[in-house]
């Protein structure tokens, strides 16, 4: 099988990636299959990341090539995976008080095409809301972003107030500039990535997917 | 006896200028590079009223500048809420806002494509004609008029009888609201400029000179932060680079050009450059070299030409980037970090830059007094000799403890005195 859709991604070139993507349609690919090729690419560029030879501007730009390619594939594609193919449920957004969104985005991004079923609360999240997604959606993880250091306190908030609620199943992620070992200890979370392919890592380890 | 505040401004100056220049100092400063709501909120003032009361913020930050032991006086960097309100800001959200945030939250910013992707060439063609029309109406709701006006170059405008056309354009009701909200502008800054005026006249006369006045970002930053935002800008760097590096050019030359203008109005020889875009992640450093680097190099030393002490705050992790930094004129910029490998610095850049910073925000909050003064005791031992200035990892947090913010300026007194 050749894996030129694969480099293309890898490579970061949009144009060509997307016209493979035309062609391999046209052609009669199996749509699933064509997916299956991305995803090596993603996990490919994620790797660089853990390795220090791509950053920030090569996932969004990977990302946006990803977008390109779903748009073309949905119609092609006979239903979404069911549930039971995907990792779990996890329960995102940037905590109450912080408006940032650019960390919190990129990790929704990673852990989409990493497969689990991402549940995005979007910027300002209330604790309450965060609770209440978990618990009707099944989360088993709530992963919580911010940038401000002022922010850190709503992440503690989050936790016990899980913890109250009794989701005790639900594992509770952080992430964001100012987090450390130290803030994982203060607000009591499970653990933290200290960037987005970090952040998948632990899911999936949570998750026993690792 | 005491010194005279005279004395003690100019002690305190020098303090500052011979950490800049290597040459160690008698007393390590500890300096706030900024302050955002940690006054007030030990005072019991939400960030929402000291959004909008400038006499107690300026007063609560004076108070703070004299307990901890400061050595300039901060620049308080809440923004005054009623300038953002007086033109219906849609860039910037605030405590106390309608549908804005919570009264607790500190203000932010609003990062989005105000030129979208395709509006770029257009941007660079005539960057004030597309402000005016076309960016300004996107950054507050009272601008929104603006939108509406079919404005041609100014220039066209050089005769009275065409400015009867101007007349027409500016007499439409939208218009008119938007000249409104620009005399409002006006009158809101006024008052949060008096309330400054007066602030740094009181640490005059105390003797403690102003950290700095204006703040002027490097040209990738204007692009990235105020307009295509990062995934624009990251877009742009793949898409159209070249059409990227005419836009940071185009903001370059204002960029440098405000360096003298801000000078010659405050008067304070140090100028910040707060810096966002260009730290470790956000890009490779061959990326840094082609987009970010060059005018921002530049930039510092168009500062020091003029006699201006550069003072860039490298937010984010910056340990990547040293050895370009390791390139800028020896003993004349004021580095502030955020995040940076310690070590790392002192090997790279420790004979070139005075170390400004770095006293983690996690340990401010959520650290004991001791922690703090082992790690400024770190700082000291590795730069305590050359250039060294004591602060956060950029300001102090809100919610720093207040035991650990005196213990920045105890931690100098056992071990950064000589």
């Amino acid at each position: 099988m050749t894996q030129e859709l694969t480099q293309a991604i890898v490579e970061l070139r949009e144009a060509d990636a997307l016209a493979m993507v035309d062609r391999k349609l046209a052609e009669g690919v199996d749509p699933v299959a064509i997916l299956a090729e991305c995803k090596t690419a993603m996990d490919t560029i994620g790797d660089k990341f853990a390795a220090g030879e791509a950053f920030i501007p090569e996932l969004i730009m990977a990302g946006e090539i990803m977008s390109g390619v779903s748009a073309r594939l949905k119609p092609h594609l006979q239903s979404t995976p069911a549930d039971d193919d995907k990792l779990g449920v996890v329960v995102i957004g940037t905590v109450q008080g912080d408006i940032h969104d650019i960390g919190k985005d990129i990790v929704v991004t990673m852990l989409d095409i990493a497969g689990f079923d991402v549940v995005d609360l979007g910027v300002d999240v209330k604790v309450d809301e965060f609770v209440t997604a978990a618990r009707e959606k099944g989360a088993k993880i709530i992963a919580m972003s911010c940038l401000l250091t002022s922010a850190i306190d709503s992440m503690k908030k989050v936790v016990a107030a899980a913890r109250e609620a009794g989701l005790n199943d639900t594992k509770l992620m952080i992430g964001g500039a100012p987090i450390t070992e130290q803030v994982v200890a203060y607000t009591g979370a499970d653990g933290y990535g200290k960037d987005a392919v970090e952040a998948v890592e632990l899911a999936r380890q949570w998750i026993g997917e690792a | 006896m005491t010194a005279a505040p005279e004395e003690l401004y100019a002690e305190r100056e020098r303090r500052f200028n011979d950490a800049v220049a290597l040459k160690g100092t008698d007393v390590i400063p500890v300096m706030p590079l900024t302050v955002h709501n940690f006054p007030t909120r030990l005072k019991g003032i939400s960030n929402k009223v000291a959004g909008y009361d400038h006499e107690a913020r300026w007063q609560a930050t004076k108070e703070a500048t004299l307990r901890f032991g400061w050595n300039f006086a901060p620049t308080n960097d809440v923004l005054a809420s009623d300038f953002f309100a007086s033109f219906g800001s849609k860039q910037m959200m605030w405590a106390g806002e309608e549908g804005g945030l919570a009264d607790d939250a500190p203000h932010q910013w609003v990062e989005d494509e105000y030129v979208k992707a395709d509006e770029l060439e257009e941007f660079i063609a005539d960057p004030n004609g597309f402000t005016f029309t076309r960016i300004f109406p996107r950054m507050g709701s009272r601008l929104e008029g603006l939108g509406q006006v079919p404005l041609p170059p100014l220039y066209w405008f050089s005769n009275a009888y065409y400015l009867q056309v101007l007349g027409n354009m500016l007499g439409i009701p939208p218009v008119r609201e938007a000249l409104r909200a620009f005399l409002d502008m006006a009158d809101a800054q006024a008052k949060t400029n008096a309330a400054n005026a007066r602030y740094l006249q009181e640490m005059k006369d105390l003797g403690y000179p102003p950290t700095w006045a204006a703040a002027i970002m490097p040209a990738f930053d204007v692009c990235s932060d105020t307009l295509r935002s990062l995934r624009g800008s990251t877009l742009d760097m793949f898409r159209q680079p070249d059409t990227l590096l005419k836009a940071i050019d185009v903001m370059q030359e204002a960029t440098l050009g405000l360096v003298h203008a801000a000078f010659a109005v405050t008067g304070v020889p140090r100028q910040f450059i707060p810096m966002h875009k260009g730290a470790a992640g956000f890009m490779s450093n061959e990326q840094y070299a082609r987009f970010y680097w060059p005018t921002f190099k530049a930039l510092i030393e168009e500062c020091i030409a003029a006699g201006i002490t550069p003072v860039p705050l490298f937010e984010g992790d910056y340990t990547p980037r040293l050895e370009f930094l390791a390139e800028l004129p020896p003993g004349k910029v004021a580095a502030h970090f955020d995040r940076v490998d310690r070590k790392k610095f002192k090997e790279v850049c420790g004979d070139v830059l005075c170390f400004w910073g770095n006293v983690p925000a996690s340990l401010l909050v959520t650290g004991t007094p001791q922690q703090v003064k082992d790690d400024v005791k770190e700082l000291i031992d590795l730069f305590g000799e050359t250039g060294l200035i004591i602060d956060g990892p950029g300001t102090i947090p809100d919610q720093a403890k207040p035991e650990n913010v005196e213990a920045l300026a105890e931690a100098v007194e056992e071990y950064g005195r000589r």
